[in-house]
């Protein structure tokens, strides 16, 4: 039980990093992002290039993740979704562009860090073992303290800074925002610019523990669109508590329904189906968001 | 008067101007090629239905496997003629999707793009659990389609006997693909069609004016996993085998770009891009590989300036015409 | 812009080494050999390591003068095809192959792929070397397909009985990716233990392929115990988080798995945890590897930057193709002949120290000879590097 639970917690932490970026472009501008996946894999290899490669410092190396996808997030915005959504007469056209994006960076980074599963050095060595009843990896406890923290300091940050509350103002309604003077085209950039940080940041996170590999971009893409579906899409809180129920599921589906193999996920899909059709806006989202 | 033009030169060119030019310059890869886009380009058309009356499609990978997967199971385990099972396992993915588009047609937007999604690895998970689907292992070595007599007229020849089994898979599939289209044709320019449109705008203000939205949806969203279905059984067929990985979410995905490449206000917009996105694929093969970087490349391009697909490129006055 | 610019340095660059591939060694009549796999996308590990060996053993063919088969000696181009891990776009690949002219081919990489080209290959007059398990491919009425590897139904049984002999192992636990080739390798896995008598205490758990974290999928397996935890079909991105997970709840027991891994993935992802664990390899240890092994690896290193490991057991594909078309070089436009010939090949293995031979076996699994004679080399991981546990023959 001890173990469930703490299994539950670390999974869903991490997914609820992971989903957050995705909501928060979402909400913004209502571009479902399927490069989101790999900007966290691209995430994950800029840390394992500067930590596991050159011997940084795993926080600088960190850092630079989160530079590198902040810009390549600001310029994608700029020079990509913005001219398109301008131009195009559905906006669920840009789904089109995150696709071909996706596989733009699946390309770019096979061919730049090859095909082989990477990994890095532990920060943490030693595993915490509570009468086997509990065990966790020191490691994994404090990616896990790390990524609680990022996610408090993030809400902190919509919540009270300037940016947030203009970021805020612009996913609740964008041309109120726009009436009351706030910078659409800037705060639509910066928050991208955020939402992919917040990717390279979990990517860069993770690499110490799940190491990296060009495959694990379109996955987790999915996952992080079912956790957005989970919480309602768009709503902040709505991202963490789907990465935390999600967490939760797949950690109790795989301890009880162990037994019956195949199927842990079939039943967590249908579930989530069957969960979806019963409330279709999520459980805190905008109907018809 | 122009369109019939269009259309007598669209079937002189599918059905003897290509395979003409394939038996002249030797081509014959093309022959598969050009099934699958036609196969592809047929489960797009369902997909870009779905975006008729306002739903995100992800989920055709799901139907087209149900559909592979029923005709593979009645060909070799129920000695069935291919060509009956055909339209079973059309029908049959059109029955799941009855039975799951009741609830879940209610959700718009995103969830119903996510939740579709979720279904293709539903599909696909419980074809590894199943038995009748033989689970992980597959369906294997399934019958090339036999031959179709009636009143001692061979209709369809058996396709094992033939020579060149590939070009019959080709006439198949095209003659499919441009019954797909006509009735799509015929279905936009319908009553229905209509009512689709008024949907797509606004399903409140449609449902305020005595439309019946819940059902409108729920046969849409039929006639759409029929065509998933055929198309799945028909690639079955030609790969005489069935995998649970024989379409995924990436198929589902596929599908859907199809339509958003050719244009979602376009009929044949998901004809046209089937043929651009296979073939741009296969033309970059020379590439090694730089091919999926010079192929998405060509994606976000062709995105940046032409955001309302390829379709949107013709004449400004004749747009109109086939809306 | 920097976009374009680098879409137009790619192209640039791409056209030059095809104008470089064909001028170069022109004096020679050029013999093509398709490979269709996956090398883009989640699996591109399995066929991007498939493709580079093959690419790296052709350049070394032609750099000393090109491959004799009878009285021509040709350079080698190898024609590679991406099918994305899709059996559609595999059926399209062996189409571009027979297009191409080619007789002989290397893939797919999995069993659906495997599954779906084959109307296409035998209708088309092509052998193909996939790197798929299923009896049926190989055994009659099914003609042209040569599984390139040892498949797990047989190394399984042997590693099974060498660890039950040697080191006591009396009970086993399975745990297999939820996807068609796992799960086919792990059914095979639990009938062979059962058949030496070993007692199967966990079978049926599975993980999701796209997992990243396995101590939740792990832990119930745990709980039973078992001497040794085998990882069906797993996949070389997994299997060092399988191994790291295990190891942190505390098992003491053995690992292994019947597919080939790379050791610096191994260390990267699960460093000391993974001493111990026991794969299928090639001929790349140094205990049994010849000098042209030595050089293989060498030069596939000057061109790729990285070798590898898992290219160890596909190094072979293309030296039989070659070496069997020597025998009898009327093969190369039949392949009937093809298939006579192989009946009776034989020639020495070239990467392996010793006299090993390259022959064509199969004749136990499928009734036909319809596999190549591979040496089943396990290895066993410790500090950075494979060592050979033992070395045994297919038959």
């Amino acid at each position: 039980m001890e173990q469930i639970l703490a299994n539950g917690i670390y999974l869903g932490a991490q997914y609820a990093m992971i989903a957050l970026g995705l909501t928060l472009i979402f909400a913004l501008m209502n571009v479902l992002n399927f490069a989101h996946g790999q900007m966290y894999v691209l995430g994950g290899f800029v840390t394992y290039t500067f930590y596991g490669q050159l011997g940084w410092p795993f926080v600088v190396a960190l850092l630079a993740s989160c530079i590198t996808l902040a810009v390549l997030g600001a310029l994608i915005e700029r020079f990509l979704f913005a001219p398109v959504i301008r131009r195009s007469s559905r906006e669920e056209s840009t789904m089109l562009l995150a696709a071909g994006l996706a596989f733009f960076f699946d390309a770019v980074i096979l061919l730049v860090f090859g095909e082989k599963q990477r990994g890095v050095p532990k920060i943490v060595d030693g595993v915490f073992n509570w009468d086997f009843r509990l065990i966790m990896p020191y490691d994994r406890i404090l990616i896990c303290v790390l990524a609680i923290l990022s996610i408090v300091s993030f809400i902190l940050f919509m919540q009270y800074s300037k940016t947030g509350r203009a970021l805020r103002a612009l996913a609740q309604d964008r041309t109120a925002a726009q009436l009351m003077g706030v910078n659409v085209a800037r705060y639509s950039m910066i928050g991208f610019a955020l939402g992919a940080m917040l990717a390279g940041l979990v990517g860069g996170l993770l690499v110490t523990i799940t190491g990296v590999n060009l495959g694990m971009g379109g996955p987790t893409s999915i996952k992080a669109f079912m956790m957005v579906m989970i919480g309602g899409a768009g709503v902040i809180s709505g991202a963490i508590a789907g990465g935390i129920i999600l967490g939760f599921l797949e950690a109790i589906g795989l301890a009880v329904l162990s037994q019956y193999g195949d199927i842990t996920y079939l039943l967590i899909f249908v579930s989530l189906m069957l969960f979806l059709a019963i409330r279709p806006q999520g459980l805190m989202g905008k109907p018809w968001g | 008067m122009i369109q019939w033009a269009g259309v007598v030169i669209f079937l002189l060119a599918v059905f003897i101007a290509i395979p003409g030019f394939i038996a002249a310059s030797g081509r014959s890869d093309l022959y598969y090629t050009l099934t699958s886009v036609a196969l592809l380009s047929i489960a797009s058309a369902g997909v870009w239905l779905t975006f008729y009356i306002g739903r995100i499609n992800i989920g055709q990978g799901a139907f087209a496997l149900i559909g592979a997967y029923v005709s593979a199971v009645l060909v070799t385990k129920a000695g069935m003629s291919f060509w009956l099972s055909l339209p079973l396992a059309g029908l049959f993915a059109a029955a799941v999707a009855v039975v799951i588009g009741v609830p879940i047609l209610r959700l718009r937007g995103v969830y119903f793009a996510m939740i579709s999604l979720v279904l293709t690895q539903v599909v696909t998970l419980t074809a590894l659990a199943l038995p009748i689907t033989n689970g992980a292992k597959g369906i294997t070595s399934i019958p090339l389609p036999g031959g179709v007599s009636a009143l001692g007229l061979t209709l369809i020849p058996d396709f094992a006997t033939l020579e060149n089994p590939r070009l019959a898979f080709y006439y198949a599939a095209s003659v499919l693909m441009v019954l797909t289209f006509a009735a799509m044709y015929r279905l936009v320019n319908s009553r229905l069609g209509h009512l689709c449109r008024s949907m797509q705008q606004n399903e409140e203000l449609a449902s305020s004016i005595g439309v019946n939205i819940s059902y409108i949806r729920v046969i849409v969203f039929a006639i759409s996993s029929f065509l998933g279905g055929i198309g799945g059984a028909m690639f079955g067929s030609i790969a005489q085998s069935v995998y649970p990985s024989s379409f995924q979410v990436a198929d589902s995905v596929n599908f859907m770009l199809n339509c958003f490449l050719g244009g979602l206000g376009y009929v044949f917009g998901p004809m046209l891009g089937t043929l651009v996105l296979y073939f741009g694929w296969d033309l970059l093969f020379e590439l090694g590989r730089f091919q999926l970087l010079a192929y998405s490349s060509m994606l976000i391009i062709l995105m940046l300036f032409l955001p309302n697909g390829l379709l949107s490129l013709r004449l400004p006055g004749k747009k109109e015409a086939d809306k | 812009m920097k976009r374009r610019n680098l879409m137009k340095s790619s192209v640039a660059l791409a056209l030059a080494a095809s104008v470089l591939g064909s001028t170069a060694w022109a004096e020679n009549p050029v013999l093509k050999i398709g490979f269709v796999g996956v090398t883009s996308g989640p699996a591109a590990a399995w066929g991007i390591s498939n493709q580079r060996s093959m690419e790296a053993r052709a350049d070394w063919i032609n750099e000393s003068g090109g491959y004799k088969i009878g009285d021509t000696t040709y350079d080698i181009e190898i024609v590679s095809f991406d099918d994305q891990k899709d059996p559609k776009r595999a059926i399209a690949g062996m189409e571009k192959m027979a297009q191409e002219g080619i007789h002989y081919v290397v893939g797919p990489n999995v069993d659906d792929g495997a599954a779906a080209v084959r109307p296409v290959a035998e209708a088309q007059g092509i052998m193909y070397f996939p790197y798929a398990f299923p009896k049926e491919l190989y055994s009659a009425p099914a003609s042209n397909a040569v599984l390139g590897m040892v498949a797990n139904y047989q190394s399984g049984p042997a590693i099974y009985k060498y660890l039950k002999d040697e080191k006591g192992v009396n009970s086993v636990a399975f745990v297999a990716a939820n996807e068609s080739d796992p799960l086919s390798q792990r059914d095979g896995g639990i009938d062979a233990a059962k058949a030496l008598g070993l007692e199967v205490v966990s079978d049926n758990v599975t993980y999701q392929v796209d997992t990243t974290d396995f101590t939740p999928v792990l832990t119930p397996v745990m709980r039973t115990q078992p001497d040794l935890l085998v990882l069906s079909g797993v996949s070389p991105a997994n299997a060092p988080q399988l191994i790291r997970s295990a190891r942190e709840l505390g098992f003491q027991g053995i690992i292994s798995t019947e597919t080939a891994q790379d050791a610096t993935v191994l260390r990267e992802g699960a460093g000391d945890l993974a001493n111990g664990f026991i794969s299928v390899g090639g001929a790349s240890t140094p205990e049994i590897a010849s000098d042209d092994m030595k050089e293989f690896v060498k030069r596939y290193t000057d061109m790729f930057g990285e070798y590898n490991d898992e290219s160890n057991t596909k190094v072979y594909a293309l030296e039989y193709i070659l070496a069997t078309l020597n025998a009898n070089p009327a093969g190369i436009e039949d392949v009937a002949v093809f298939q006579t010939t192989m009946d009776t090949f034989e020639a020495p293995n070239p990467f392996m120290k010793g006299d090993a031979k390259m022959r064509y076996v199969g004749t136990t699994s499928f009734g036909q000879k319809r596999q190549i004679a591979v040496p089943l080399v396990v290895n066993v991981y410790q500090d950075g590097a494979f060592e050979t546990l033992f070395v045994a023959e297919v038959d």
